[in-house]
């Protein structure tokens, strides 16, 4: 039998195709079958795997962009806990002049999470729209 | 607690509380309803009387220590003062029973049930609700106006007046309490303290007056509902809040609870109140309600890790980067008039 004549079977399921396996039992099979509370409860939580798998596909530009800017506005001498925790922490305390280039990180930062969270909430169409030009 | 379990109490309860009231002999078509992430909200009929039943699953002091009124009042406390507001000529529902938390039901009162559609979504688009909409704005301002009158002396001893400073303080102790997570809030109490208006008389606030609280017909605005968030603070607090962008329900252009215009709203409050607020303000109270909307949705994680709570409390707290985004929109906004 040569080469050419033999078939491949894809054996691998990805994360994406669990993903869409799961959001498709839910949406197909679950949501129709249940009523009341339990029904609303499904659609919610086919919305949460969408969250899953935006953050997949965006957090890893979340956290270079938090990290860029501890980098940027926080001292060497790191205190505990994330990029975004710092920073927090470092704006309550009041040391992080904020000037428009660290309010520019808030934009874009606030643009990604967004995007994962809640991509069809109205103010991020308008935050876009207006914020797009900026970068 | 099961929907059996429930019936079955309730017709014990009802049958002592209603007695002479409302005739009827046993709950029939008990339903959850599905909206609420805090309490529960069934319908029942009694013989042949719709009424709803508010019901909190948990003990709110035992799961949230912190200040800040972010869980809300008692379910007692919030019947009292919905009993209060029927003096005005607000529309709230009769409250037919009051049960503390140590019933076998639990913390839950039993309320009348008023005619009208509660769901943004379909009043918000509806042609039926066309008139209702012009009329909205008006209609909530002279409500909050009355709201706004009603005499502090007689309220729950528990909802007190509170200073901003106060509030400030509540805010920040939450905010490091949820574990620093976002930059953003953080610049938005930053601001919000560095703007503060001047301190102004404490009224009787709603604290949750906004589109998906409030239940409307073709004639406008039918009911108040939700007033688990009362507390005492600056009047235009309560007209802020109305307008802020999440309870806009994607209707950006139209500033008031996403069916008016600001002074539409101002002069209805002007109306019932003898004062008109200042519009400055309003739109500071709508950067103050984003940051307290992102507290609430941080609140909900938190229950939701300590075990309290289902699936839409979990997701509701990422629905913080709604607060986050509106809060850099309007002070942007703010700082570049």
């Amino acid at each position: 039998m040569s080469q050419d004549s033999e078939q491949t079977t894809a054996s691998d399921v990805t994360i994406s195709s669990y993903w869409g396996a799961v959001k498709g039992f839910l949406m197909d099979s679950a949501l129709p079958a249940l009523s009341g509370r339990d029904q609303f409860n499904a659609r919610v939580a086919a919305n949460v795997l969408g969250i899953i798998e935006r953050e997949q596909q965006l957090g890893p530009e979340l956290a270079a962009l938090d990290a860029a800017a501890a980098q940027q506005w926080l001292p060497a001498e790191a205190e505990p806990g994330t990029a975004s925790q710092q920073v927090s922490r470092a704006l309550a305390a009041r040391e992080i002049n904020t000037d428009s280039h660290f309010f520019d990180y808030l934009k874009k930062r606030q643009l990604l999470v967004a995007a994962i969270n809640n991509p069809r909430y109205a103010s991020r169409k308008v935050a876009e729209e207006k914020w797009r030009d900026e970068s | 607690m099961s929907p059996e379990q429930l019936t079955g109490l309730l017709n014990t309860a009802l049958s002592e509380r209603l007695a002479g009231k409302i005739p009827g002999e046993e709950v029939i078509q008990l339903e959850r309803l599905s909206g609420g992430a805090n309490n529960e909200t069934w319908r029942l009929t009694w013989g042949i009387t719709p009424l709803i039943l508010r019901r909190r699953p948990f003990s709110a002091d035992s799961i949230d220590q912190l200040e800040g009124n972010i869980l809300g009042l008692s379910l007692v406390d919030e019947a009292a003062v919905i009993q209060l507001a029927t003096s005005t000529s607000v529309p709230v529902p009769d409250i037919h029973a009051v049960f503390d938390a140590t019933h076998p039901i639990g913390e839950a009162f039993l309320m009348g049930f008023i005619p009208g559609e509660s769901i943004p979504q379909k009043w918000l688009v509806d042609d039926t609700y066309e008139v209702a909409r012009s009329r909205l704005a008006f209609q909530c301002g002279e409500a909050l106006g009355r709201i706004h009158r009603i005499d502090c002396s007689q309220l729950p001893a528990n909802i007190g007046p509170t200073s901003l400073d106060k509030r400030f303080a509540a805010a920040q102790k939450r905010l490091h309490a949820f574990g620093d997570i976002s930059p953003a809030m953080q610049f938005g109490l930053n601001w919000l303290i560095d703007h503060a208006p001047a301190e102004a008389p404490c009224v009787l606030l709603h604290g949750d007056f906004r589109t998906g609280n409030l239940l409307v017909d073709e004639q406008g605005l039918a009911g108040v509902l939700d007033w688990e968030l009362t507390h005492q603070g600056p009047a235009e607090e309560d007209l802020g809040y109305l307008c802020a962008n999440v309870w806009r329900f994607g209707h950006l252009h139209k500033p008031v609870g996403g069916f008016g215009e600001y002074d539409e709203l101002i002069a209805g409050y002007a109306s019932t109140a003898g004062w008109t607020p200042e519009l400055s303000t309003i739109r500071y109270w709508e950067i103050f309600a984003a940051l307290s909307w992102g507290l609430v949705c941080q609140t909900m994680g938190a229950l939701w890790h300590s075990g309290n709570g289902d699936v839409e409390r979990a997701a509701v707290a990422r629905r913080r980067s709604e607060a986050e985004l509106d809060i850099l929109l309007l002070i942007e906004e703010w700082e570049s008039e």
